[in-house]
């Protein structure tokens, strides 16, 4: 009798272990960090980012992993002759996660709420050049600019549309986002746990395939590691090349990789000396062997790159093309001769507070130092490094950045004189006229011309010696299938796994 | 006893209106602004949006106003909302509250309660091998981090038994077994230093109190071994073994912070470590007052608990 109870509760356990593997499953994912708020216009963090583009708010356009714009809920665009008519088709049929239909009027009250002062967006100058938004008919927008604007769909894949409701609420999105993506909001447990569940209403027939997405904040990088092999997670999106190296081989995980579009680069700063003088910039990048980085500090991992990386494959100049790539320690001496400056020169750096960062800035410090330089590295907190940073209060700093789909998002802010991440205080008006007129290109031709040009004359004496471009992994479990790994570090195809 | 609890409650007042201050003018002298943080260093940085920013949440204003607006919201029990999630700062203290809660009193039940047999055991086979293997014993316990003991402990299970859930934290009222599961590896982490430290405590202070005339007595009276340690010596030993379980659990509801990093427990410790790295003034303001706060009730508790295990303290 016991025995047949005992064999009947075994069996009926079975059974319901099967039929919960055979039914959707919430993705456990492990982060190091959480996000710091979920409103898609005030955020600038990356785990954020992870976590609300492309799974809860979407954009008129999106990005595909080759770094193109395709439709995104808009289903087509024309752009008139003159370039500065933007008329965008509505799919039909896409509701928010509150079930309201989405319409041309919350398009137009997005892009009002993005350049509103009072909500303060650091995503404002992403649609600096939209002079007016109005709404057609209910699935119509048209955009009217002040001057013609290439990146404009680039950017417009980066603005979430939301509920016109929240136009001027600048609370209510941090903490309950509304969008129209494939898995809507449910909890938040700060340090504990993000937890998004399937819209069953998404306009993609057919996806999500997932019951749901549990972002759980684990900032060990040991515990992460651990929590994948013993099955409690099935994801590590977006870790680097030592943790990938760690996980490689274990039972039942697998990597997925893709070139990142981040960059690990050296900031120097020209309003003062030495790197007020060209001769000098020029010096630090021939200083520089970059493969020896990639070889030591990403474990081989990444390749060396110029001002684009080299997953912007219609945009970024093969390495060959910049002649100061070449190592050169004697000639990065003669030129700090040429220079005039004393010898060796004593300079600071500070050093953003990374693993990959710390590891790059020591190689960077010895080749440095072989030529000339005598470099002090500057290990930083978080927040002193970002104030520095942001009062130019540095002669040279290691960091990595975000790249970004178009060449326009990138280097206008960074490079334009008086640009708005400028901190090198770099002024060029070549460069100025340069990234002028190639942000109201309409040819696409032309303004590659004007984006090749812009990088020879960045690549050896632009305020940034851009080192390397790294491989980005995200480690799984095998089961784990249809995700595939994004440049941007998005995990919108998300929508398209199962487990 | 009333006269002791009125002068426990000022003195409560008084310090936490110091730590107040102390935080409130220590965390701005840290570099780096909570909105220079929250801008990042890749996006926009006019200076015009930098002081929409800074008005927004308040930081545009004088120093003074700034504290006075604060305190007197804190004592109308308004902490504020928090810079980045505009969550109320006391919603997100009391979620994160818990775990720890329940961590420092499983740590504290695992550390604790086996010091005792454990202190006195070693007391009566004092120079015998047993008391000297257990003594090397809780060396080793005391200089073994804990944040080091809980990666070994994950790591063991999850080779040994990788279906144990180790990590994160669910509350005990959603899954009974997955909180105990996931608290267990934690909470013996954090017991082990505390039961090498209790143990050997309570062996010295066992050793003293036997070596007294009454316990003499009480042997001569014929009284079993047993009763003269458990029933005379011990309750003399408990007063130092009090002080050190008063000031571990003030230690253990700061937030054992490695320990929680390490299992990825969402509990005070995280969030202090997360609003610091974010500047998130409110939330650090109030975090650490709740912490002051509860380490003196915990001190104010064990004064109270000295009192019923020495009759001469009442004196």
């Amino acid at each position: 009798m016991f025995r047949s109870v005992l064999r009947g509760a075994i069996g009926a356990g079975f059974m319901m272990a099967a039929m919960a593997s055979a039914s959707a499953q919430v993705l456990e994912i492990g982060m190091d960090n959480g996000p710091t708020g979920l409103d898609p216009h005030l955020i600038t963090a990356f785990p954020s980012f992870m976590v609300v583009n492309g799974n809860i708010y979407e954009g008129l356009t999106a990005i595909d992993k080759d770094l193109r714009v395709v439709p995104g809920l808009a289903e087509s665009w024309n752009v008139s002759s003159d370039g500065k008519t933007y008329t965008f088709k509505l799919r039909s049929g896409v509701k928010f996660h509150d079930g309201s239909d989405m319409t041309a009027e919350d398009v137009v009250s997005t892009i009002r709420r993005v350049q509103s002062k009072d909500i303060a967006s650091p995503l404002a100058s992403r649609l600096s050049a939209i002079e007016a938004a109005k709404a057609v008919d209910p699935l119509t927008v048209e955009l009217t600019l002040k001057e013609p604007s290439a990146p404009l769909l680039s950017s417009l894949a980066t603005i979430a549309i939301v509920p016109s409701e929240v136009e001027t609420n600048k609370d209510i999105l941090q903490k309950a986002p509304v969008g129209t993506g494939p898995f809507k909001f449910q909890e938040w447990q700060p340090n504990g746990f993000i937890l998004l569940a399937k819209n069953d209403a998404y306009w993609q027939k057919g996806t999500p395939k997932l019951a749901g997405l549990k972002f759980n904040i684990v900032p060990e990088s040991a515990t992460r590691q651990v929590g994948l092999v013993n099955g409690q997670y099935a994801l590590l999106p977006n870790i680097d090349a030592a943790t990938a190296l760690q996980l490689k081989g274990k039972p039942n995980v697998k990597l997925g990789e893709t070139l990142d579009l981040a960059y690990m680069l050296i900031g120097m700063n020209v309003s003062k000396p030495p790197f007020d003088n060209p001769k000098v910039r020029e010096a630090v990048n021939y200083a520089i062997n970059r493969q020896e980085i990639v070889d030591a500090a990403l474990f081989g991992a990444g390749v060396p790159g110029g001002p684009l990386s080299p997953a912007l494959k219609s945009w970024a100049l093969d390495v060959k093309e910049f002649s100061c790539y070449k190592p050169d320690p004697a000639k990065a001496q003669a030129l700090l001769k040429e220079a005039g400056v004393a010898m060796p020169v004593a300079v600071t750096m500070n050093v953003l507070p990374r693993q990959d960062v710390k590891d790059i800035a020591q190689v960077v410090q010895e080749q440095l130092n072989k030529a000339g330089f005598k470099v002090e590295l500057k290990n930083q907190e978080q927040g002193q490094f970002i104030q520095d940073w942001r009062n130019s209060n540095f002669d040279l700093f290691a960091s990595i950045n975000a790249g970004s789909p178009d060449p326009d998002e990138y280097f206008y802010r960074t490079f334009r004189t008086g640009g708005s991440t400028n901190v090198f205080k770099y002024s060029n008006p070549e460069i100025d006229q340069l990234l002028d007129k190639a942000r109201t290109l309409q040819d696409q031709a032309a303004r590659k011309t004007a984006y090749d040009q812009v990088q020879k004359i960045l690549a050896c004496t632009g305020p940034v010696a851009h080192l390397t471009y790294g491989t980005l992994f995200s480690a799984m479990r095998d089961k784990l299938q249809g995700y595939e790994v994004m440049p941007n570090r998005s995990l919108v195809t998300l929508k398209n796994a199962s487990y | 006893m009333s006269r002791i609890l009125l002068s426990r409650l000022v003195d409560l007042a008084i310090v936490l209106f110091g730590v107040s201050i102390i935080v409130f003018l220590m965390i701005r002298l840290i570099p780096g602004d909570a909105v220079a943080i929250m801008l990042g260093a890749n996006t926009e940085i006019t200076p015009e949006r930098m002081a929409e920013l800074n008005s927004r949440v308040g930081l545009d204003r004088p120093i003074v106003e700034q504290y006075l607006r604060w305190a007197g919201a804190a004592l109308r029990g308004d902490f504020g909302t928090s810079l980045w999630t505009g969550r109320p700062v006391a919603t997100e203290i009391l979620i994160h509250l818990w775990p720890t809660l329940e961590l420092t009193f499983l740590s504290l039940l695992i550390g604790a309660v086996l010091a005792v047999p454990l202190g006195c055991w070693m007391a009566q086979t004092r120079g015998r091998s047993a008391d000297v293997a257990m003594r090397i014993g809780a060396i080793a316990g005391l200089t073994i981090p804990s944040f080091w003991l809980g990666i070994v402990l994950i790591l063991l299970f999850s080779a040994f038994a990788p279906g144990f859930s180790s990590l994160g934290y669910v509350p005990f009222s959603e899954d009974p077994l997955g909180n105990l599961q996931r608290m267990i590896l934690p909470s013996v982490a954090l017991a082990l230093p505390i039961l090498a430290n209790l143990s050997r405590l309570v062996r010295s202070a066992m050793l003293d109190a036997l070596g007294q005339d009454y316990v003499r007595t009480a042997r001569a009276k014929g009284l079993s071994e047993r009763r003269v340690v458990y029933k005379h010596a011990l309750r003399n030993a408990l007063i130092p073994f009090l002080t050190s379980v008063g000031i571990m659990t003030g230690y253990l509801l700061g937030g054992a912070i490695v320990v929680e990093q390490v299992f990825a427990i969402p509990g005070l410790g995280r969030l202090i470590l997360g609003a610091i790295a974010e500047r998130n003034y409110p939330l650090i303001q109030a975090t650490i007052l709740v912490v002051t706060a509860g380490f003196v009730l915990v001190n104010f508790l064990v004064d109270f608990l000295y009192i019923v295990v020495d009759p001469r303290v009442r004196a």
